[in-house]
């Protein structure tokens, strides 16, 4: 909880410091407190986990961690961003402001432990984002990105509501604890709202975290946001939507699994599919990335699929591989994109000669999407497959494998424009301090992860 | 019972008119007319708060909203996008099955639940506002960061940029 206050109050903060006109205060301030934030997260590490506030949230080692996640994550993107806003638009303090606010919103989707802190976590997340979308007013395709998921979020939330009322109207409770308590006290006779409300919740649920056939909105809105916020989306709040997505499963409807489980399944190959097949055809890499997204989804719906005691543990070891290098592919991207002005592959033609050391950290973040040995991305590629291996869903697993591979082709294409053609200009693209120290320390943990799992696996 | 009856008539009747008819302001007008009666439903079920809360906020401020846009647009027939006959024929089918889900879900609700009948004056304001100011004081209090994320949001996507000259 003292995390989520400190976040708040740090967003105010950073307004009035914008109000004061002390921009270079903005980016360390924000630090600072993202920093706060993440020291309560470890201070609370050790204390027992009971839902406070009247059962409101819960902060046990699970919401812990992927707050500690989510933080992380924020500060990396904060450092790259340094540059960025600025070429955007002279209102930067409201931008952090919004990324932090947006942040509190995730804390309390991985936290909640009622039904209205999901909703209102979901919400203050979802609607910092449609403004950031669109912070490139000038912009057609940030305007469109911006309304396309304002109008899809909106309809999605409709869903996401209408289940939980229909979850209120068999049980007359918001709280997953006494949800769950009703379920096991009538196992065979649970009300057929209840059934209602669990396929409107994954729908609802679906859309947030964009898998098909919930996934129209993905490319573009992935695409026409500017880049910074593209990565805030598809880490930050993938990860803390996923986080809230797969508490209420394990925690709640796990009883139930025998009405859900084909719905999911069908879900899961379809977005294997979609995802890594279109995502083979982008010319684009920021189309390649938001479709890669989409399967990369999919994966991680693995573990919710057969819920078991590795899926948390799985899904926030994948979540750590998938952010990290997520942050190092687009970071690179926005570094290609100033010098060369194309977010095409070409653009990454001849990075290999010019500049060795982008060249490595984009390699080794490929290779952790792809789920190549000795990195993050294969530890958790083997623990998503290994949960869906112990239920024994040998055709998904067959699936996912072909998927696997059709995914290492499209990232082996950045790597063969990196090293194997050549560029059109020699001077080497300029790193500022701020991207080598994100760069250096996201190659850094995704190996580091990829030799020692334990330090994660053992975490939750 | 028999004014519930009459109303829900009512009510599925002006939904369908917002839908089949061809101009939009009288859409939007129809749909005036169905949270009317919506309100009308809330105050059968002595949900006071709600009837006035819908009855002001969704009838009176939004939708004189959702006409401002409708004459800010211009919308007439020329402007209208096409609509392929397969993206029509989808939408029954999807839609269709969406009401028979529902339906399976609906198909055991008794109306003398305990949950109900334990609960009759649970639509009043003054039950409202204890449940909020004990229960959910944390989402209601977070609920401000909501607001003012939306406040943010709007003063600077509607601000005019200042970057060409500085008047201060």
């Amino acid at each position: 909880m003292g995390a989520i206050i400190t976040l708040s109050l740090l967003g105010i903060l950073i307004l009035y410091l914008g109000l004061y006109k002390a921009k270079n205060a903005l980016l360390p301030v924000s630090i600072l407190g993202l920093l706060g934030a993440l020291a309560y997260e470890l201070y609370y590490w050790q204390s027992d986990a009971v839902p406070m506030y009247k059962g409101m949230v819960l902060f046990d080692h699970f919401a812990l961690a992927f707050s500690m996640l989510c933080i992380v994550l924020t500060i990396l993107i904060l450092l790259l961003s340094k540059e960025y806003f600025k070429s955007i638009s002279e209102n930067i303090a409201e931008y952090y402001t919004l990324i932090i606010f947006s942040l509190t919103g995730a804390l309390m989707v991985c936290a909640y432990h009622n039904f209205a802190m999901l909703f209102i976590g979901l919400e203050i997340m979802s609607v910092a984002l449609y403004i950031l979308v669109g912070i490139r007013r000038k912009d057609k395709a940030s305007n469109e990105a911006s309304l396309k998921y304002f109008l899809m979020g909106a309809f999605s939330t409709g869903f996401l509501l209408f289940g939980i009322t229909l979850l209120y109207g068999a049980t007359g409770t918001f709280d997953l604890a006494v949800l769950k308590e009703y379920i096991i006290a009538n196992p065979t006779e649970v009300s057929p709202l209840f059934y209602g409300g669990i396929l409107l919740l994954l729908v609802g649920l679906c859309f947030k975290v964009g898998v098909a056939p919930f996934h129209f909105w993905t490319p573009d809105v992935y695409d026409g946001a500017p880049i910074l916020i593209t990565t805030f989306m598809s880490t930050v709040v993938k990860i803390a939507s996923f986080a809230g997505f797969l508490k209420l499963f394990s925690m709640v409807l796990i009883p139930l699994n025998e009405f859900w489980t084909p719905v999911l399944l069908t879900i899961v190959i379809i977005t294997l599919f979609v995802g890594n097949i279109t995502a083979l055809m982008q010319t684009s890499f920021k189309r390649m990335m938001a479709y890669s997204s989409i399967s990369h989804a999919g994966y991680m719906l693995f573990a919710i699929l057969s819920i078991g005691a590795n899926s948390a543990s799985g899904i926030l070891t994948y979540a750590i591989a998938y952010g990290l290098s997520s942050i190092v592919a687009f970071g690179s991207l926005m570094l290609v994109k100033r010098h060369i002005g194309s977010d095409q592959f070409e653009s990454f033609n001849g990075l290999g000669k010019t500049n060795p050391g982008l060249a490595f950290a984009i390699t080794v973040a490929m290779l952790s999407l792809a789920g190549i040995p000795l990195t993050a991305g294969f530890i958790g590629k083997f623990m998503m497959f290994t949960t869906v291996m112990n239920d024994y869903h040998t055709v998904l697993l067959l699936l996912a494998a072909i998927n696997a591979a059709i995914g290492i082709y499209y990232y082996f294409r950045v790597i063969v424009h990196m090293y194997f053609m050549k560029g059109e200009g020699e001077e080497p693209v300029q790193l500022s301090i701020n991207f080598k120290l994100v760069f250096g320390l996201a190659v850094l943990l995704t190996i580091i992860i990829g030799i020692y799992p334990d330090i994660i696996v053992s975490l939750i | 019972m028999t004014i519930f009856y009459f109303v829900a008539f009512l009510s599925i009747f002006f939904a369908l008119m917002t839908i089949f008819t061809k101009n939009p302001v009288h859409s939007v007008l129809y749909l005036v007319i169905t949270f009317a009666t919506f309100t009308v439903h809330y105050i059968l079920l002595n949900a006071q708060f709600l009837a006035a809360v819908n009855f002001i906020v969704y009838m009176g401020a939004i939708m004189v909203l959702f006409l401002f846009v409708l004459m800010l647009l211009n919308l007439n027939k020329e402007s209208e996008p096409m609509k392929s006959n397969l993206v029509k024929i989808m939408g029954v089918i999807a839609g269709m099955c969406l009401i028979v889900t529902f339906l399976g879900a609906f198909r055991l609700l008794e109306s003398n639940n305990a949950m109900v009948q334990g609960h009759e004056n649970i639509g009043l304001v003054k039950n409202l506002g204890k449940v909020l100011f004990s229960d959910f004081l944390l989402p209601f209090e977070i609920s401000s960061i909501l607001l003012l994320t939306a406040m943010v949001g709007a003063v600077l996507l509607a601000k005019k940029e200042t970057r060409v000259k500085q008047h201060g």
